[in-house]
């Protein structure tokens, strides 16, 4: 069995960058100040994780100040809507106000991103939303139904990953936490499997690179077999959510399984041998084609120092393993 | 009709905050304060009849050698600045007033600063846009910082109840909300063993207890200080009451906590931005039902941000559902106070304020449960737009008053 490990979601910003920012924020500081130190960062992050050995480097976002930014700004018919929670996190997105159908386009998220940065050989990873999650936080008109809206939506983020694919990039992770927020909401019903599915049988194939669906902030748990079953290379499980005994009673033979064991939003440190053992007893219980160690989300909700720290544990557990 | 007011209907109130003045938040920065922002202050503050002698000594000492005030200046600042806004609110028409919490850095460092347990994280998180806050994380037991309650309410309260002349409402963070922007890590440790085989439950538990130890070590004992100084009215502060719906009753727990056993005062939540794409079956104020019946008793009041939304009917309905088995006296917020409208240049006028209260009474069924205040704190807006919208709500009030 291969261990691997990989951050999945935008990590937290460095004291530099929120200086550079309030001082532009407050007319004191200039937009090219806060460009220097986003890439100086940027630049930063992805050599530490190449230091510590993760098999998918990825941008750390920090042009990104909430994951459907670059759709609601960049595409054409959609606005930028009023400001809701970004789940129950103490942080804010702008709700994107899709007044569709959509013409189909792809770049919007290359202005977000530093791809010259990312390596060109396919270990590059680029976060979208998923088509579900995008249409569910989003305001939706003119569609005649929502069947219609997620296929209009999973068909441009197609386009953009495989836009993505054509820079050199060799994974595309789709983030998927409406699905299991509304599952341990109790609001969940076969609607929005059947929306869902819809939209990965349509971008959950992308020529030229692997796919994953990462799930977060709720309990997969009841709905693993649905998540196995899309049309994706890759389950990301949030295991600060879902129980263990839940994630080991199925068979993931057909797929990789990416567990986030590691709590993002928490500067609680897990101990790395009790990870490493907790992931050799779902490697030898569940047989995945590649089990792969994540953070359960981003690291921006506790900053950069304890990012760096969550990256530190990432590297230890994944020697423990490969040892 | 509506307690502490006699008869009169439609009681005005200011949620929290005002902005620092200008003046105090350059020379924090050691910049030299302006002429203009001197004139300013002297200027309104002989409408109020206030006395500005010590304080333009000590602002043009400052304007000819940019520094930070030191300690005793800074405090004659805090004083002035507290005296100035509370008479402030007096003049504007308010019926319950405070200082805009002019010694209050911000709510959340405010109380965070003073407790011990508590550890700054060492970058700021980011939360709206480029907007940050220091988030702090707990680290062991809580308790308040020795001789941090005289700096943390006790001075701002006695100061506030020596120059008022109207009844006071006391704001003050809620447990809830203070556990809710900081890092929860000493009590996920401790409970890790014991829920190890549920991290959902590990989750609710260490908040829940997180919670508690910030009602009972935090903020009990600034509620206990102030009652006990004679304050009529205490507001806690939950603007993050709806953040997670699986949560709600942690919320509650904390007040009571906070509240139980206490008399001689009123207390009321203050409530704003709820959840109004929750992916549950309800939404918005909704959410907080059935959970809010269980409040203590002696809670009896809501504050709630509704002008921002402006679907008044909906957002109320759920109160008037629940009338019967408990009945709240709602704060209604008929002003938006987002930057958004500031940056725009509109405000509410006076007709459209007395359209929202007859709208609301309407649903609520009982005009003597309306109280009328802003959506929230002013804190991020402009001292004249401040004042501009205390006299709409005035005006506003008054004209609902008149039917």
């Amino acid at each position: 069995m291969y261990f691997g490990a990989y951050l999945t979601g935008a990590f937290g910003q460095s004291q530099q960058l929120y200086q550079v920012r309030n001082e532009a924020k407050r007319g004191r500081g200039s937009q090219e100040a806060v460009l220097a130190r986003v890439t100086e960062d940027t630049k930063n992050i992805i050599q530490l994780q190449r230091e510590v050995n993760q098999n998918y480097l990825i941008d750390p976002m920090f042009n990104f100040f909430n994951l459907l930014q670059p759709f609601a700004e960049q595409v054409n018919g959609v606005e930028i809507g009023l400001q809701e929670n970004w789940f129950n996190n103490n942080v804010f997105y702008r709700r994107p106000q899709i007044h569709g159908p959509l013409e189909l386009q792809s770049g919007f998220t290359k202005k977000y991103l530093h791809l010259n940065h990312l390596p060109a050989d396919g270990t590059a990873m680029v976060i979208l939303p998923s088509p579900y999650t995008l249409m569910m936080l989003s305001e939706i008109t003119g569609y005649p139904n929502r069947m219609t809206a997620v296929t209009n939506l999973a068909e441009i983020l197609h386009l953009e990953a495989q836009s993505l694919v054509s820079e050199g990039i060799g994974r595309i992770q789709y983030d998927e936490p409406v699905l299991v927020v509304k599952q341990s909401l109790g609001s969940l019903n076969t609607e929005d499997l059947a929306l869902l599915q819809r939209g990965m049988d349509i971008c959950g194939k992308v020529t030229g690179a692997s796919t994953s669906l990462h799930t977060y902030f709720g309990d997969a748990g009841p709905i693993i077999p649905f998540l196995i079953s899309l049309p994706v290379d890759c389950l990301g499980i949030d295991g600060t959510e879902t129980r263990l005994n839940e994630i080991m009673k199925h068979n993931y033979s057909k797929k990789e399984l990416a567990l986030g064991l590691l709590d993002a939003r928490s500067t609680s440190l897990e101990d790395p041998q009790q990870i490493a053992d907790q992931l050799k007893a779902v490697a030898k219980k569940t047989s995945p084609e590649k089990l792969w160690l994540t953070p359960n989300a981003g690291t921006e909700y506790r900053g950069f120092t304890h990012g760096i720290k969550k990256l530190d544990l990432l590297k230890e557990i994944k020697v423990i393993l490969n040892e | 009709m509506n307690r502490n007011c006699g008869n009169k209907l439609f009681p005005v109130y200011e949620v929290g905050s005002l902005p620092k003045l200008n003046l105090r938040v350059r020379a924090a920065r050691a910049e030299s304060v302006t002429d203009q922002e001197i004139a300013e202050v002297q200027n309104l503050a002989q409408k109020l009849s206030i006395e500005t002698n010590e304080v333009t000594e000590i602002l043009k000492h400052q304007q000819a050698e940019p520094r930070k005030f030191n300690l005793q200046e800074d405090s004659a600042l805090a004083d002035f600045n507290a005296l100035f806004y509370l008479k402030l609110q007096e003049a504007a028409g308010l019926d319950f007033v405070y200082d805009g919490e002019a010694r209050r850095a911000e709510m959340y460092r405010h109380v965070a600063r003073k407790v011990a347990g508590f550890e700054d994280l060492p970058e700021m998180i980011r939360s709206r846009g480029p907007d940050s806050w220091r988030m702090s994380a707990c680290v062991g037991p809580l308790s308040l910082k020795e001789n941090s309650l005289h700096s943390l309410i006790i001075q701002e309260f006695d100061f506030v109840k020596k120059h008022a002349t109207k009844p006071l409402k006391v704001p003050l963070d809620d447990p809830y909300m203070i556990a809710v922007m900081s890092d929860n890590r000493y009590y996920l440790e401790s409970l890790r063993t014991e829920y190890k085989k549920d991290p959902r439950k590990l989750r609710y538990e260490a908040k829940r207890a997180f919670t508690l130890a910030l009602a009972e070590k935090v903020i009990r004992p600034q509620v206990e200080a102030v009652v006990e100084r004679g304050a009529t009215w205490v507001q806690l502060d939950i603007p993050a009451a709806t953040l997670d719906l699986e949560h709600i009753p942690i919320m509650v727990e904390g007040v009571n906590a906070v509240v139980e056993g206490i008399t001689g005062s009123k207390f009321s939540l203050h409530l704003c931005y709820p959840r109004r794409v929750s992916l549950a079956e309800k939404q918005g104020y909704q959410l907080l039902f059935p959970a809010i019946l269980d409040l203590n008793q002696s809670v009896n009041h809501i504050s709630l941000e509704l002008a921002n939304a402006d679907q008044y009917e909906n957002d109320l309905a759920v109160f008037a559902e629940y009338k019967e088995q408990r009945c709240f006296e709602i704060g209604l917020g008929v002003t938006d106070i987002t930057l958004e409208q500031q940056q725009k240049g509109t405000l509410e006028n006076a007709e459209t304020i007395r359209d929202r209260i007859l709208r609301a009474s309407k649903v609520i069924g009982d005009p003597s449960l309306i109280y009328v205040a802003p959506d929230c704190g002013l804190r991020q807006l402009k001292l004249d737009r401040c004042l501009k919208m205390y006299q709409s709500i005035v005006e506003g009030a008054e004209l609902a008053r008149r039917g």
